[in-house]
């Protein structure tokens, strides 16, 4: 399935960009992440655990980056497999915007989840993804806005601002062998300024469509799909995914 | 006289154990020493396997083994075929793919099992199952089965995935009734694809005995000597005489228990690779979702010609029906002998053809499901019915008493080859209109209009073909087995009766509706009466619970089995009474000469028996005897079913308000049971009307795979049913006039309920009919529809 997202992040671009480049405060930023490995200039191997419902796996992520235009944008594509919750893979086009000395993230993702994770459903599977993005997205812009913003205080510059913040982020895992990050404040999760043209369909998951929006294509189809039920079908997807993108999308950049 | 025999309404013997939790279910059972399998299932719904590697699995502390499908094809494990030969329009037969019990080469749907893995403990299986490593090659996949034509190949040898295009009908007949039509009615329905959810999920245990070479097999199943058969001659898990078939209590089965699954297959082939080590499997409720067969999940095209006066010419159908993505045991016949059998109905039109394309696709399985067949066809029938009544602008109730079976026509031959025995349609609709008050129907419109409500009503007339089924028909028709039945009755030295049944309870109460039969025939009170199911070394080879049979096939074998024994009885009473044999006469228990207050109890008989010193010297001692009854027809219970329906116009939710059930079941031998087994079908019925759909997406996931989002039916969905049995018309085809009743509320209430959403909102809406489908009919109306 198809989905596209963006995230305003308070940083300039070339910090965004070196920041989603260093393996440490990606491993940092990434919720669960057990092992962050650089095989090669273009390739990388996590291990991520994620608890979604009640399947609790470890995703061992298999990535590869290609069309690099640093610090504008590049092409990830990678694959999780999840052993008996089944598997995750997709892949995704990320661009990093400059606004002022700020920086917009946009991605427009394909992604396919198999096996318990598609059978669980999307009830259990969106608050998963949805926390795990946001823990994301706000730990990685607190540490590459607070290594910019020395000296002042967080809450101003550091974060990212959200229209719907739904739980106060968690602060970012200290790995004792790293530098610490500054002591986490209250920034509320990722902004979302996704189109909310689905939201008929997804009038089920009224909060899915603020985060991710599904393309034109998506919404053609869906709409042809209403009348076979399809996209009670489509939601769950949608959201099991945003866990693989998001991994995808962090790996990726490195 | 016997005031719990045949009509009464005896409470169920087994509710005891069951309400008090003191039932025996597979998974109550344990053997010393067993281990535990678990299944490592495909995630991909289409996949080549291009290895596994099970050296991680194996060094896991606790495995005893990992199998895969090489190890089965090298013990030569046979495939699990589906039992019923289907051939296409041009002769040729139906298109079978391998079904190995343990994928080989390929994995087809999600759920397909890859690999088993057995481990000292259940844990120790799970996270053994979890180092194995599949290389997966993944291919494009197909679930729709109106894409399946074309689609990727499931099967690689059968093109198109057509497993067979089958007809029934005179075409060239029909096509020229519609050319004479004034009218023609058409509907295009999907009937939508179930999964079965018993409340008991399916298990397994395999014993393999090295002393013996004897296999013992205790499952879930509604069929134990099929399971049997199919093991020991196709799958070859071990010799026929050598397996030893238990299906203890088993919680629900609705179909999908009468099923050869791969499972129970490899447990016991697992245990007898281990040298004896007892192999437990036990399926969770993730598991059954994408392993139990499913059911329904077609695609018609329906057209119907009517004259001038409402009259039905013809019907001409065309349906795709989706079979999974290997042929189960009997998928071949429900969208076929099972379905377009049934379109002609109650009704009398002159001429029907319907065609049916089958395909493979990469869901899971799909076969019999409460109704099997017959609730697709009464779908269709009812809804294009309603369709027609809409387009002329007669009322359907009335438009249907015009087109009924006259009750003097019978027996009735249809134009789809079935011949009714006996019926009433007239009887059955008057007495339903009457109870709902369908005459004052627009008042209780009005009266929910006037609190913002919409208000339908929907009549459904259903027939169904049970009491499956006479052997030379099926058997004329592609079956691969005869569906007779067969009972022993046996007497002790006390008069106390072990009575042996071929067929299975797992819900439906035989255990107290046998006894009631035996009860009065025999005139010996109910407690001193024990029924016997489930295990293949103490009943008589028999062919199981299914297609509403049990009382209809077996009850008629344990009648014919207490008639013989009366007869002998009679020949001990001439002789103790110094009678002719012709002038001994039963009744309640007792042999009597004719004329006299000469008797002897049934009792004393008995003992006479088993103590022969005084005995007739020609005759064999005991009083033991088996009958095997194979049916001359089917059974055709039918009846009518109202719905009336509130629907909330800002939300899109419709309510059952009422639901009026009407049944002619024939003779019935214990009303209580009966209500219980209708009020079980219209929920069924109701959920699939309603709520229930199994969803794939288009890469062949089942998105609808846990309750978070299959909404099975709750007591709180479903009205007060208003369930009446007619003093009907007995069935011709047993001697107790039964016709079965296990089906009919899901046969005839998804068209009951569906028409009243139609007459509520002025259109059809397809099943399920969610708020959402409803509240968009009435979203793209410009205004409330009045009331017509």
């Amino acid at each position: 399935m198809d989905m596209a997202g963006e995230y305003r992040i308070k940083a300039p671009r070339q910090k965004v960009w070196e920041g989603l480049n260093d393996p440490e405060i990606l491993k940092q930023a990434i919720p669960g992440c057990e092992e962050l490995d650089k095989v090669s200039d273009d390739e990388l191997e996590a291990k991520v655990r994620a608890k979604i419902g009640p399947v609790n796996a470890k995703f061992a992520g298999k990535v590869t980056l290609s069309n690099i235009k640093a610090p504008e944008s590049y092409t990830i594509s990678g694959e999780g497999r999840g052993g008996a919750a089944g598997f995750a893979k997709g892949g995704a086009n990320v661009q990093l915007d400059e606004d002022g000395d700020e920086t917009v993230l946009r991605y427009d993702a394909k992604a396919d989840v198999g096996g318990k994770l598609a059978q669980i459903g999307s009830r259990l599977v969106q608050g998963s993804a949805k926390k795990i993005a946001d823990q994301f997205f706000s730990n990685f812009a607190r540490i590459v806005a607070g290594e910019e913003a020395e000296g002042e205080s967080a809450p101003e510059k550091a974060g990212i601002v959200d229209a719907k913040a739904e739980a106060p982020p968690t602060p970012p895992k200290k790995a004792p062998s790293e530098p610490t990050p500054p002591e986490p404040t209250p920034s509320p999760p990722p902004v979302s300024e996704a189109s909310s043209s689905d939201s008929a369909d997804l009038a089920a998951n009224s909060s899915v469509s603020n985060m991710f929006s599904a393309p034109p294509t998506a919404r053609g189809s869906s709409v042809a799909a209403r009348d076979n039920f399809m996209d009670w079908g489509r939601n769950p997807l949608l959201w099991i995914s945003a866990i693989v993108v998001v991994g995808i999308i962090l790996a990726l950049i490195v | 006289m016997n005031d719990q025999g045949i009509g009464a309404r005896t409470l169920r013997v087994e509710d005891k154990r069951f309400i008090t939790g003191r039932g025996r279910y597979t998974d109550d059972i344990n053997q010393p020493g067993q281990a535990y399998a678990v299944f490592v299932r495909s995630p991909h719904a289409h996949a080549r396997i291009n290895g596994v590697d099970v050296q991680a699995a194996l060094d896991w502390p606790g495995v005893l083994a990992v199998l895969t499908g090489e190890d089965a094809a090298a013990d030569g494990l046979g495939n699990l075929p589906c039992g019923w030969m289907v051939r296409s329009k041009d002769g040729s037969d139906m298109k079978m793919g391998p079904h190995p019990v343990l994928a080989q080469g390929k994995a087809r749907y999600v759920g397909d099992p890859v690999a088993m893995v057995i481990a000292s403990t259940h844990e120790g299986a799970e996270a053994a199952a979890e180092m194995l490593q599949i290389d997966w090659e993944e291919l494009p996949a197909i679930a729709d089965v109106g894409e399946a034509h074309g689609g990727p190949v499931v099967h690689d040898d059968i093109p198109n995935n057509l497993i067979y295009d089958w007809e029934i009908g005179d075409r060239a007949q029909v096509d020229a009734a519609f050319g004479k039509a004034a009218q023609i009615a058409k509907v295009e329905i999907v009937n939508n694809r179930l999964i079965t959810n018993a409340m008991e999920p399916r298990a397994a245990i395999g014993a393999y005995e090295p002393g013996t070479g004897s296999s013992t097999l205790y499952l879930t199943s509604q069929n134990p000597h099929v399971h049997r058969l199919v093991m020991s001659a196709f799958v070859n898990v071990a010799p026929e005489h050598k397996l030893h078939v238990i299906a203890p209590d088993v919680g629900g089965g609705f179909g999908s228990k009468i099923f050869i699954y791969n499972e129970e297959c490899a447990v016991v082939w697992a245990s007898r690779r281990l040298n004896g080590v007892p192999v437990k499997w036990t399926s969770d409720r993730s598991e059954a979702f994408i392993t139990d067969a499913h059911g329904r999940d077609h695609i018609s095209k329906a057209e119907l010609a009517l004259d001038n006066d409402g009259n039905f010419l013809a019907l001409r159908v065309n349906t795709k029906a989706n079979l999974g993505a290997y042929m189960s045991t009997f998928s071949s016949c429900v969208p076929t002998y099972l379905y377009a059998t049934l379109l002609a109905g109650q009704y009398k039109t002159p001429s029907i053809y319907c065609d049916v394309q089958a395909y493979y696709t990469n869901t899971v399985p799909v076969d019999a499901n409460r109704g099997a067949g017959r609730p697709e066809a009464c779908y269709l029938i009812e809804t294009l019915v309603d369709q027609a009544a809409r387009d002329i602008g007669m009322d359907p109730a009335e438009l249907r008493r015009r087109n009924f079976i006259p009750k003097d026509a019978f027996p009735y031959r249809t134009p789809v080859a079935l011949i009714y025995d006996t019926g009433d349609y007239e009887k059955t609709l008057d007495e339903a209109l009457g109870l709902v008050d369908y005459a004052n129907f627009a008042q209780r419109r009005a009266s929910s209009e006037a609190q913002g409500k919409l208000r339908g009503i929907g009549v459904c007339c259903y027939i169904e073909a049970c009491g499956i089924a006479p052997s030379a028909v099926v058997g004329s028709l592609g079956a691969g087995v005869g569906l007779w039945e067969s009972a022993k009755v046996r007497f002790s030295h006390t008069g106390k009766l072990q009575v042996m049944t071929g067929t299975h309870t797992h819900g439906q109460g035989h255990e107290t509706t046998f006894a009631q039969l035996v009860s009065t025939k025999l005139g010996v009170p109910m407690d001193d009466i024990e029924v016997i199911h489930g295990d293949t070394e103490k009943t008589p080879v028999g062919m199981g619970t299914y297609g509403s049979r049990s009382l209809a096939v077996g009850g008629e074998a344990i009648a014919k089995s207490c008639d013989k024994l009366i007869e002998k009885g009679k020949k001990i009473a001439a002789h103790l009474l110094e009678a002719s044999e012709g002038d001994i006469e039963f009744k309640n228990g007792s042999f009597g000469v004719r004329g006299t207050d000469r008797a002897k109890s049934i009792g004393e008989i008995v003992f006479a028996a088993y103590v022969p010193h005084n005995y007739p010297a020609d005759l064999e001692p005991g009083m033991e005897e088996m009958a095997f009854f194979d049916p001359p027809n089917f059974t055709f219970p039918a009846g009518t079913y109202v719905c009336e329906v509130e629907i909330d116009q800002n939300t899109g939710i419709t309510t059952v308000e009422r639901l009026v059930a009407v049944d002619d079941f024939g003779n019935v031998v214990n009303p209580m049971i009966v209500e219980g087994q209708v009020h079980g079908g219209l929920v069924h019925g109701i959920g699939q009307a309603l709520y229930e759909h199994a969803v794939y997406d288009d890469t062949g996931q089942l998105v609808t795979g846990s309750y978070m989002d299959y909404c099975m039916p709750r007591a709180d969905n479903v009205p007060y049913f208003e369930v009446h049995t007619v003093a009907g018309t007995p069935c011709t085809s047993n001697s107790l006039g039964v016709k079965g009743c296990g089906e009919a509320g899901a046969i005839g209430a998804p068209a009951a309920v569906i028409n009243a959403i139609s007459n509520a909102i002025g259109t059809h809406v397809d099943m399920p009919a969610t708020p959402e489908k409803v509240w968009r009919v009435l979203q793209s109306r410009q205004m409330p529809l009045a009331a017509e």
